[in-house]
């Protein structure tokens, strides 16, 4: 069965070795100049307060250009590189579920052959557990080698922003919406599930081309619901209020008098990940309305200045405000849950994959038409 | 060796029309004492036929004293016809031949002939048993 | 006498459906069972319920004295012809081959490259540019070569020119000649069956009609005609498949275990495509006494 398995699987697994090795060239070709770029920078040697300067240094100059850039235009080869990276991580597991998963029994289904192997001396139970057990994590394997080589070539940019750089585009902390699922071992978590979703589509549906559809859809509802609903809430939220000037809040305008703070830093907490932040008052009330007397703030700002129309004036709007004692409700998960968080959603999205098999083994034994 | 055949259109059982052949090439001289018939599995796969009925037609043979089986080899032929070879009849046959041509004569065509051959000899068959 | 397969009361619905209803059959082992009916009858049912495909609604089924596909020792019991030959498209002949060992632990690699020798077929063609005829020839080597105690064909010759149809019973026969392997197969077209089969099964509307030995049911069953008749005024004992009227004379079909002594009736033997093609123009609101002859 192991034979039968990989000589199905065969052309799929060169794909995946090509795709594999094609990234892996990608990243080879431009990382030894951005670690140079690192080594020169002085972060190797530098203390305390003065990292987080020459980290942002280092980041700024890595992302608008001032580094080599193969690709004409001007356009920033490590800035491409990276989001095309990140984006490959991110769609991997998707891209192994529906042309790994979907197809697996649906074919089989579709073109009736199953009745040629299922009547071979093996038990459909047999069948499925090899083909799952070494497709599965072949799709697991593939999706992580992905994001460990990823991560390899982003290690300067990890351990600048580590160092306190910001103001950059890579600037995302660990808990970003495109870091936490593209590092660590959520990709093997994501794979696993696709993979599973896939194969259970098939099932259903009986048709590859439907299952790939549904597995698409499915795969990224989750992916878009989990980070909004779930991820947030594995673990119990921390709550601290802080000022806004210390939280690195910005007031922002949403349809005025709104009050949007958007907190950035949590005082005490370096690398935390910030859920929600919004003004409270002394009283610990929540305030949604920006007070009547910063109005003023907004419509000073306001008007022409040489012809064109500029905004409020930011820094007089976030003091107006913070001198009416509205301070920032900060709910966030500390830098130490990292690990944990990992664990607990990968740790869910496992225990799904094993949910939608054990589903599919009983399915599959079930007698029907 | 001989080879079988089957006319799938006679109505004629196929292990009859087997038996049939194997009595008819005794007779033509085809056939003799110690000769081999052909494997059942030969004539199974020759003929696409079931192999039971191939063994049916050689269980009849040796009923008939015709031929004997012998397990792992084959069947064999172990007797002979009554009658003697077709050639012994020298006489009937120029008789039978001057009837054809008195039949033809009288303006018989092939079928007719064969019609009134076949009629007469069934209705002499029947007397004989009645 | 062991059966290949044995049924009792056994019936198979779709929703509202039943495909396949009061099916109580003893098929003995040791034969080429033929088993004839036309399109929609519930041929297919009857073998996807032997295999274990599908599980039945009502009744049972055993297959070699167990339940269908119970295991992979069963499994490995049965070989299996499904409808149209499915192959692997895009795997060759030789990998079909590599599937069949690999899966199957009493697999004969000799017997099944004698076969494909045989056959002419090249181990590296890819099984969806074989002919038909080819492709029914490898899926039936795949169904040989493991050695089965049974061979289950589904309408393995349907889609075949006759020249291909040919080859494949010759083929199937010699199998049967060199293994003891009962053989099960279905097909609408009587003519394929009549020199391979040696017991008939008549499937029509998802009932059987009649089922035996080929030579059994031949001798049981005679044409009768005869001055006009009603068929209700027959002796005990003689019942009437079917039956014709012109105004002044009678024919009819009856099965019977005693000879007919009534000199009124000229007698004749029947061929067994007119006997099968009788049962099947029996119209389905008549009550069937069926015997299974053994």
């Amino acid at each position: 069965m192991m034979w039968l398995t990989w000589r199905q699987f065969r052309a799929q697994a060169i794909t995946a070795a090509a795709a594999l090795a094609a990234f892996a060239i990608v990243l080879v070709l431009t990382e030894s100049r951005m670690a140079s770029m690192y080594d020169s920078s002085g972060l190797l040697t530098c203390h305390g307060g003065a990292c987080s300067g020459l980290a942002t240094t280092f980041l700024v100059q890595l992302s608008s250009g001032q580094g080599v850039s193969f690709i004409p235009f001007g356009a920033n080869v490590y800035v491409i590189v990276y989001f095309l990276s990140v984006l490959v991580i991110l769609v991997a597991p998707a891209i192994t579920g529906i042309f790994w998963g979907a197809p697996l029994i649906a074919r089989e289904l579709e073109t009736g052959t199953f009745r040629l192997t299922w009547n071979q001396s093996i038990t459909r139970t047999r069948w499925l557990t090899v083909k799952l057990a070494l497709i599965g994590l072949a799709a697991m394997a593939v999706t992580e080698a992905f994001s460990l080589l990823q991560a390899w070539w982003a290690a300067p940019i990890g351990k600048a922003v580590g160092l306190g750089g910001g103001a950059s585009i890579f600037s995302e902390g660990r808990f970003g919406w495109f870091v936490f699922p593209t590092h660590g071992i959520t990709p093997l978590g994501y794979a696993a599930f696709a993979f599973a979703l896939g194969v259970t589509a098939g099932l259903i549906i009986r048709r590859p081309i439907p299952a790939m559809a549904a597995t698409l859809a499915i795969f990224a509802a989750f992916q878009a619901i989990v980070p909004l609903w779930i991820r947030p809430n594995l673990f119990p939220t921390s709550q601290t209020t802080a000022t806004i000037a210390a939280s690195g809040a910005n007031v922002s305008l949403g349809a005025n008098p709104a009050l949007t703070l958007t907190a950035s830093i949590v005082p005490g907490q370096p690398g935390a990940w910030i859920i929600s932040s919004e003004g409270v008052n002394a009283a610990g009330q929540r305030v949604s309305t920006i007070p009547a007397a910063c109005q003023s703030a907004i419509s000073d700002g306001l008007g022409s200045h040489r012809g064109t129309t500029v905004g409020p004036d930011p820094v007089a709007l976030n003091n107006c405000v913070a001198r009416h004692g509205i301070r920032v409700a900060e709910g966030y998960q500390p830098a130490s849950h990292y690990w944990p968080l990992q664990l607990a959603e990968t740790g869910f999205y496992l225990a799904l994959a094993l949910a939608l098999a054990w589903y599919c083994f009983w399915r599959l034994n079930r007698r029907r038409s | 060796m001989i080879e079988f055949h089957l006319d799938g259109r006679s109505g004629v059982a196929p292990y009859l029309q087997l038996i049939h052949q194997v009595r008819h090439a005794l007779r033509l001289g085809l056939l003799h004492e110690g000769d081999q018939l052909p494997k059942v599995k030969d004539v199974a796969a020759g003929l696409a036929i079931n192999p039971n009925t191939v063994l049916k037609a050689y269980r009849e043979l040796e009923y008939e004293g015709l031929a004997a089986a012998r397990p792992g080899i084959g069947t064999f032929v172990t007797g002979t016809l009554d009658g003697g070879s077709l050639a012994a009849h020298g006489p009937l046959r120029r008789e039978l031949q001057r009837w054809l041509a008195k039949a033809r004569r009288a303006g018989l065509d092939d079928e007719s002939i064969e019609a009134l051959f076949a009629s007469t000899f069934r209705s002499a068959s029947e007397e004989d048993i009645a | 006498m062991t059966a290949a397969i044995e049924t009792e009361a056994l019936g198979k619905r779709y929703r509202t459906k039943w495909a396949l209803a009061g099916c109580t059959l003893f098929i003995p082992a040791g034969h080429v069972v033929g088993l004839v009916g036309p399109n929609g009858a519930g041929k297919t049912t009857l073998l996807n319920l032997a295999t274990g495909e599908l599980a039945p609604t009502t009744g049972t089924i055993e297959v070699l004295g167990n339940r269908p596909a119970a295991g992979p020792a069963q499994l490995a019991r049965v070989g299996y012809l499904a409808q149209d030959a499915p192959l692997y498209a895009g795997l060759p002949v030789a990998d079909h081959l590599r599937l069949g060992a690999h899966l199957n632990p009493g697999w004969d690699a000799d017997l099944a490259h004698r076969r494909v020798e045989r056959l002419d077929l090249d181990p590296k063609q890819k099984a969806g540019t074989l002919s038909g005829g080819q492709r029914a020839q490898l899926a039936l080597t795949l169904a040989v070569a493991k050695r089965p105690e049974l061979l289950v064909l589904d309408e393995p010759v349907a889609s075949l020119d006759p020249l291909a149809r040919r080859e494949f019973l010759q083929d199937l026969m010699e199998s049967v000649a060199e293994q003891e392997v009962s053989v099960v197969l279905s097909s609408h077209l009587i003519s394929d069956l009549e020199r391979a089969c040696d017991y008939v099964i008549v499937l029509v509307d998802s009932r059987v009609r009649v089922a035996g030995p080929v030579d059994d049911l031949l001798a049981a069953h005679h044409l009768l005609s005869g001055p006009r008749r009603d068929p209700a005024s027959l002796p005990a004992g003689m019942e009437v498949v079917s039956a014709s009227h012109t105004d002044v004379q009678t024919t009819l079909l009856v099965r019977t275990s005693g000879p007919v002594l009534d000199p009124a009736w000229t007698v004749s033997e029947v061929g067994l495509e007119d006997l099968m093609l009788a049962y099947m123009k029996q119209p389905a609101t008549r009550r069937h006494h069926l015997e299974v002859l053994k």
